[in-house]
């Protein structure tokens, strides 16, 4: 799949001409996303703001997004793979089967046309959410956009980035690949970091059974996963940090209650283009902060016999 | 004291982050935000820093902070494969420290980018 083409939100607002958000509903999931770095923003070389920008909305259902869109495209659900794969094969002038298109709810025409105002952008960037990575494909779609948009630099300047959710997901890939080299579904059960999508995952660890303990940091797995993995979680020992008393900290043996990050506990967030900014805390919590928690934990087992010679300890807990 | 009002606080909401937002407080609350979305907004005015939970919880009874990390530590200590799950609404610096204790305990450590 090789590396992801990608730049910060800065560079998107002070030169995207073309803009692409691909099974994503910015308006209503990331609200200031327009106004603050795409759309609506002037930028140094996009003096005109809205007027200098061009966006494209690709998405299996009419959002409230679709009205801040220049043009809609409306695939059919499961079929996104299919459209980034005949636009590639048109960026390379291959020849397509005009029929096999028509099965993705979209024409020839369309995706011709699409094609050539990705070619024809001065700066393009290709916004994709969870309607792309979290349907039929999956990470096969993300790979192929990411392949689409690093084969687009042979004509012009294109970019890509994922539409992260949650506040600071972007810092536990940014923090889990320096540490252990891989962004998520880390296995240290060795000594060393194993990365195997399928097999480490959350999901699939709790649905195998395979772990006999879980520590959940800020997370309701308990409310939102199959329901095989919420019966793994309320069978074995499972500790909770969290602001709130969630649905996972009724099936839990223990809950700890602590400060909200942000709100009421300092430290640093990743933006979604992977730029680390601080949090000021403006409430005093009468909880102590995850990180002073998981801190007193890690301190408490590590006066313990080690669980093998070679355990001991290569990430710092500084 | 944390200040009653800050012209540039951080949002974790959502992955714009944006960290120009206003804030106002009054005693254990937020009340009034400036430059942030519904969202945003939302976010901040729920989160209260009021005593709303006990400290900690041991088989659903209230417990002490110190029972219960004795408690985790001796649980993760135990097992031979604890999950470390979740990361996505904590700071780097936890995140850091939530991988650290993977590794010591030896386990598997997992975000909501697995999804
Ligand atoms: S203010 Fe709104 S757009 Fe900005 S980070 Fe918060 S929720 Fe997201």
């Amino acid at each position: 799949m090789g590396g992801k083409v990608t730049c910060t939100l800065g560079e998107v607002k002070n030169r995207a001409d073309l803009i692409i958000y691909w099974g994503g509903n910015p308006a209503d999931c990331h609200p200031l996303h327009f106004s603050r770095y795409t759309l609506n923003a002037k930028g140094k070389h996009v003096p005109q703001g809205r007027k200098g920008r061009t966006m494209v909305l690709v998405d299996v259902r009419e959002t409230p997004s679709v009205r801040f869109s220049d043009i809609f495209l409306q695939v059919r659900p499961g079929k996104d793979f299919e459209v980034v794969t005949t636009l590639r094969a048109l960026l390379k002038n291959r020849p397509v089967d005009e029929a096999r298109v028509a099965e993705t709810g979209l024409t020839l025409e369309q995706l011709q046309n699409l094609v050539d105002r990705m070619k024809n952008a001065r700066f393009g960037v290709l916004f994709f959410g969870m309607g792309l990575t979290m349907t039929r494909g999956k990470h096969m779609n993300s790979a192929a956009v990411l392949t689409l948009v690093a084969e687009l630099n042979a004509f012009t300047k294109f970019v890509s980035m994922p539409m992260r959710g949650h506040g600071n997901v972007t810092g536990a890939d940014v923090v889990m690949r320096w540490t252990t080299g891989f962004p998520f579904g880390v296995n240290l059960s060795r000594g060393y970091p194993r990365f195997n999508p399928g097999e480490f995952s959350t999901i699939d660890v709790l649905v195998r059974g395979d772990n006999d303990a879980a520590l959940i940091l800020g997370a309701d797995p308990g409310a939102t996963m199959p329901q095989p993995a919420i019966d793994h979680l309320a069978r074995i020992p499972t500790i909770v940090l969290d602001p709130k008393l969630t649905h996972t900290s009724r099936l839990a043996r223990v809950h700890i209650t602590t400060a909200t990050t942000g709100i009421s506990a300092p430290g640093t967030a990743y933006r979604m283009d992977e730029i680390p900014l601080p949090l000021k805390p403006i409430l005093k919590s009468p909880y102590p902060t995850d990180e002073e928690v998981i801190r007193r934990i890690y301190e408490k087992v590590k006066v313990k016999p080690a669980w093998s010679p070679a355990a001991y300890a290569k990430v710092p807990c500084a | 004291m944390p200040p009653t009002t800050l012209e540039n606080a951080t949002c974790t909401f959502c992955g714009c982050v944006c960290d120009n937002i206003g804030l106002e407080a009054d005693g254990d609350r937020i009340v009034k935000t400036k430059r942030a979305c519904g969202l945003g907004e939302a976010w901040f005015k729920n989160h209260t820093a009021e005593r709303l939970y006990p400290d900690a919880l041991i088989d659903g009874k209230p417990a002490s902070v110190d029972e219960a990390v004795e408690a985790a530590a001796d649980y993760l200590y135990q097992a031979n494969m604890p999950l470390v799950y979740g990361l996505s609404n904590i700071t780097c610096e936890a995140q850091r420290k939530a991988v650290a204790l993977a590794e010591l305990v030896g386990g598997v450590v997992d975000s909501h980018t697995s999804l």
